[in-house]
C-alpha cells in the first residue's frame, strides 16, 4: 500500500474543493424570512371563486386574444373537476406566479425569472427551447411552440386586440398575469384590479365574476378583503412553491357567501 | 464470404486468452465486402437520419410525438446513455494518470476516443431536441448557476474541450498524420505532455456532470417519482460501470474483426473486474433506493414505481435494468472462469451497456408518465404515453450510427484499439514529482 503523496493529495483536494464549489452554488444564498422581495410596492395575486365559475372559457378565450396565443395553447386552461350539490364544478389553471417558482429555479439560461411583483416572467429572446421547465412547474402551466403559429388568430377580433407579440416557433410560453397591462395601467395612473383597463384581460372576461385581482400588499384590495372574509386554497401547497392564485372553495346552495 | 461470414461469427479458438499468445489477432481483412456493407449501412442510416433532422429543422418540433406532458423522449435518452456510455474515458484516464496503474494506458486511448464520440453524439441529439438550436450558446452566455442543466452544459462543454485535447494526440500519432503533415502531427501529439493534467480536469468535470445528470431529475419536486437525491448517486455509479463496458466491449468486438485491433486481454480482465464490483455496489444502492421509495404509498412516487414494476416499463425495468443489465453481467464478470469465456465475456458487457440505457429511459420517462392532479383533497392520478414518431427514431438512429461511422474509422485510420502499443513514458509525472 502506498502512502498519498503530498502531490496527490493536494490534486485529491483541489478537485474535492472544486467539486463543492460547485455544490454549494446550487445552494441558495436567499432569505430565511418570507419569500417575498420587497423591492416593488406590489404583489399582484388572483383570486378564483369556484362557487361562481360556470365553466363557460371565456377568460381562456380572452386570455389567447389579448396575449396573441394560437388555439391549441392555453395559458388560462379551465377543468372540469366534478360535481357539488348538483353542481358541476371547474378549476381554471393559469401561472401560479409562485413566490418560490421552480421554473426559475432550474432554467439553464435565465430565462424565466420573478419580477420584484411577484410575476413569473419569460425572456423569449432568451429562451433555448428545453423544456426542462415543463418538467418542473407543478401545474402544467407552462406551453411549448411545437410549430410556427402563423395563421389567424381565431379569438381575435371577438376577444379582444393582441397586445403582445407574438412567439416564435421553438420557445416555452406561459400566463404573465398580463404584466403589460399592468404596468400601462400603473403608469397611466390606474388600479389593476380595479381599473378595467389595468386589469388581467381573463378577469374582465369573466361573466359572473368569479375572478379577482389585485395587490396582496394592499389591504384594501379586493383579494385581500376577499381572502380575509372567505376560506381559501392553493393547488399543491405542501410544495411550498407559495403561489399568487388563490381559490374559493365552492360551497353548497344556501351557503353563499 | 461464407467462410468470413462464419469465422466472424464464431469465437475461433484463437481469442481464448492463453500465457503464451497474449495479442489477440483475427484475421478479417479491412476491404472485405463486410467492411463495405458495414459502412454503407451505417452511411445510409445517417443519410435517413440526416433527412429527418432537416424535417425536424425545418418543421419544428411538431414531427416528434413529445408533447408538453411528456416533454423530455428518445433523444434525451440517447443523450444520457451516450454520455453515460464516454464514462470510460474519465475513470480510465484517471486509472492511468492518478492511480498509476500505466499499463492500462492504451485502453484508456480507446476510451478517450470513445469518449469523444459519444459526447459529440450527445451534442447532436441536444441540437435536434432543443426548441432554438441557434440559440445553443446562450447556455454559455446567460447564466443561472442555479440550475443544474446550466452546470450540465458548462461541465460538458469544458469535458468536450478535454476529450478534444485527449484525442489531439491520437491523431498526432497516426502513420498518415506524420506522413503528410509531420508538423501538425508533432504538434497535435505534444498535447500527450499535458495527458495527467487533463486527467485530472477530466475526473473533477466528469464527477460533476455525471452525477447532475441525474440531479437535473431528481431536484423537480412537481414530479415525486423523481424527487430524491440517490438519482445523482446512482446516474455516477451506473455510468462508472457502462463506460468502461462500453470500452471494452468495442474494443474486443473490433479485435474480433479486424487485425488492425489488438487487445491484451489480461488488461482488459482488470477492467472488467472492476465492472463487476461497480455493479454490485450500483445493485446494492438500488436495492435501498428502491425500497425506500416504495416502502409507503405517496402520490405520485408510488404510481411511477407501479409504473415501473408492474406497468409498461417493467420489461426493461426488471429485464432490461436489473436482471440482464446488472445480475447476469455481475455475476459472468466477477466469476473468473465465466469472464475468461470470451462470448459470455461480451455478453455481459452487452447487457450493461443495454442495461444503462433501458435505466435512462426509465427514470426519463417515469417521470412524465405519471401525470400528478391537484383536485385539492383528492388524488388523481392520471398517466399519459409516449411513444417516438418516425422521425426522432431515424434522427436518433442517425446519431447511433454516426457514432459507430466514428469508432469504426478510428479503429481504421488511427489505430485506437491497440494494446501492442509500448506505453509512453509519463513526462509529466515526472515534471510534477520534481
Amino acid at each position: 500500500m502506498k502512502k498519498i503523496g503530498r502531490r496527490q493529495f493536494l490534486k485529491l483536494a483541489v478537485s474535492a474543493g472544486a467539486t463543492a464549489a460547485v455544490g454549494l452554488r446550487f445552494q441558495r444564498k436567499r432569505r430565511l424570512t418570507a419569500p417575498v422581495q420587497e423591492s416593488s410596492p406590489h404583489r399582484w395575486a388572483m383570486v378564483i371563486d369556484q362557487a361562481r365559475c360556470v365553466g363557460c372559457g371565456h377568460c381562456t378565450l380572452a386570455c389567447q386574444a389579448h396575449n396573441d396565443a394560437p388555439p391549441e395553447i392555453t395559458w388560462n386552461r379551465v377543468v372540469e373537476v366534478g360535481e357539488v350539490g348538483g353542481r358541476n364544478v371547474f378549476l381554471p389553471i393559469p401561472c401560479m406566479h409562485c413566490g418560490d417558482a421552480p421554473c426559475a429555479d432550474i432554467c439553464p439560461v435565465g430565462a424565466t425569472y420573478q419580477r420584484p411583483d411577484g410575476i413569473v416572467m419569460m425572456d423569449y429572446d432568451r429562451c433555448i427551447g428545453c423544456r426542462y421547465c415543463e418538467m418542473a412547474c407543478p401545474y402544467g402551466a407552462r406551453w411549448f411552440n411545437w410549430q410556427t403559429f402563423d395563421g389567424e388568430n381565431p379569438a381575435v377580433p371577438d376577444w379582444g386586440q393582441p397586445e403582445v407579440e407574438r412567439r416564435p416557433r421553438g420557445v416555452v410560453e406561459k400566463c404573465s398575469f398580463c404584466f403589460q397591462r399592468i404596468d400601462r395601467g400603473l403608469a397611466q395612473g390606474l388600479t389593476p384590479g380595479v381599473d378595467r383597463a389595468a386589469t388581467p384581460a381573463c378577469v374582465n372576461a369573466c361573466p359572473v365574476g368569479a375572478r379577482l385581482f389585485g395587490d396582496l400588499n394592499d389591504p384594501e384590495s379586493a383579494v385581500s378583503r376577499a381572502l380575509a372574509q372567505h376560506p381559501s386554497f392553493r393547488l399543491r401547497e405542501e410544495l411550498g412553491t407559495e403561489p399568487r392564485v388563490y381559490y374559493l372553495p365552492t360551497r353548497r346552495q344556501g351557503q353563499e357567501a | 464470404m461464407k467462410l468470413q461470414l462464419k469465422s466472424l461469427l464464431k469465437p475461433g479458438r484463437r481469442s481464448r486468452p492463453t500465457h503464451h499468445s497474449p495479442l489477440i489477432t483475427r484475421h478479417f481483412p479491412f476491404r472485405s465486402l463486410l467492411y463495405k456493407g458495414w459502412l454503407l449501412g451505417l452511411l445510409a442510416i445517417m443519410l435517413a437520419g440526416g433527412v429527418a433532422a432537416v424535417a425536424v429543422f425545418s418543421q419544428g418540433l411538431v414531427v416528434t410525438n413529445l408533447t408538453d406532458l411528456v416533454p423530455w423522449g428518445l433523444w434525451i435518452s440517447i443523450d444520457l446513455s451516450a454520455i453515460a456510455l464516454s464514462a470510460g474515458a474519465f475513470l480510465l484516464s484517471a486509472a492511468v494518470y492518478l492511480l498509476r496503474i500505466k499499463p492500462l494506458q492504451p485502453v484508456a486511448r480507446t476510451a478517450v476516443f470513445i469518449g469523444l464520440i459519444g459526447y459529440s453524439m450527445a451534442v447532436m441529439t441536444l441540437l435536434l431536441d432543443i426548441g432554438r438550436p441557434d440559440r445553443f450558446w446562450h447556455a454559455l452566455v446567460y447564466w443561472n448557476p442555479h440550475s443544474p442543466l446550466w452546470e450540465v452544459t458548462i461541465c460538458v462543454t469544458l469535458y468536450f474541450v478535454v476529450l478534444l485535447l485527449e484525442v489531439a494526440a491520437i491523431f498526432g500519432q497516426a502513420e498518415w498524420m506524420q506522413r503528410r503533415w509531420p508538423r501538425l502531427a508533432r504538434r497535435l501529439e505534444s498535447t500527450h505532455h499535458f495527458a495527467p493534467i487533463l486527467a485530472v480536469v477530466g475526473l473533477g468535470l466528469s464527477m460533476m456532470h455525471q452525477s447532475s445528470l441525474g440531479a437535473t431529475y431528481g431536484v423537480l419536486k412537481a414530479r415525486p417519482v423523481w424527487y430524491r437525491p440517490n438519482l445523482a448517486v446512482l446516474f455516477i455509479v451506473s455510468a462508472m460501470a457502462a463506460g468502461p463496458a462500453m470500452t471494452l466491449l468495442a474494443s474486443q468486438v473490433a479485435a474480433r474483426l479486424t487485425s488492425r485491433a489488438i487487445v491484451r486481454q489480461e488488461l482488459l480482465d482488470k477492467v472488467a473486474r472492476f465492472i463487476g464490483w461497480t455493479l454490485l455496489a450500483y445493485l446494492y444502492l438500488r436495492f435501498w433506493d428502491g425500497l425506500s421509495n416504495s416502502y409507503t404509498y405517496e402520490p405520485a412516487r408510488s404510481e411511477g414505481w407501479g409504473l415501473l414494476t408492474q406497468g409498461p416499463l417493467s420489461y426493461s425495468f426488471w429485464l432490461g435494468e436489473i436482471v440482464l443489465g446488472t445480475v447476469v453481467p455481475a455475476v459472468i464478470l466477477l466469476n473468473g472462469r465465466l469472464r475468461r469465456q470470451p462470448r459470455l465475456n461480451l455478453l455481459a458487457l452487452f447487457l450493461i451497456v443495454a442495461g444503462v440505457a433501458a435505466y435512462r429511459w426509465n427514470t426519463n420517462l417515469v417521470g412524465q408518465l405519471v401525470v400528478y392532479n391537484y383536485w385539492p383533497h383528492e388524488i388523481v392520478p392520471l398517466y399519459t404515453s409516449y411513444v417516438p414518431s418516425l422521425i426522432e427514431v431515424l434522427s436518433g438512429a442517425g446519431v447511433i450510427a454516426y457514432g459507430l461511422l466514428a469508432f469504426t474509422l478510428g479503429v481504421r485510420y488511427l489505430n485506437v484499439v491497440n494494446h501492442s502499443r509500448e506505453v509512453e513514458r509519463f513526462s509529466t509525472i515526472v515534471l510534477l514529482q520534481a
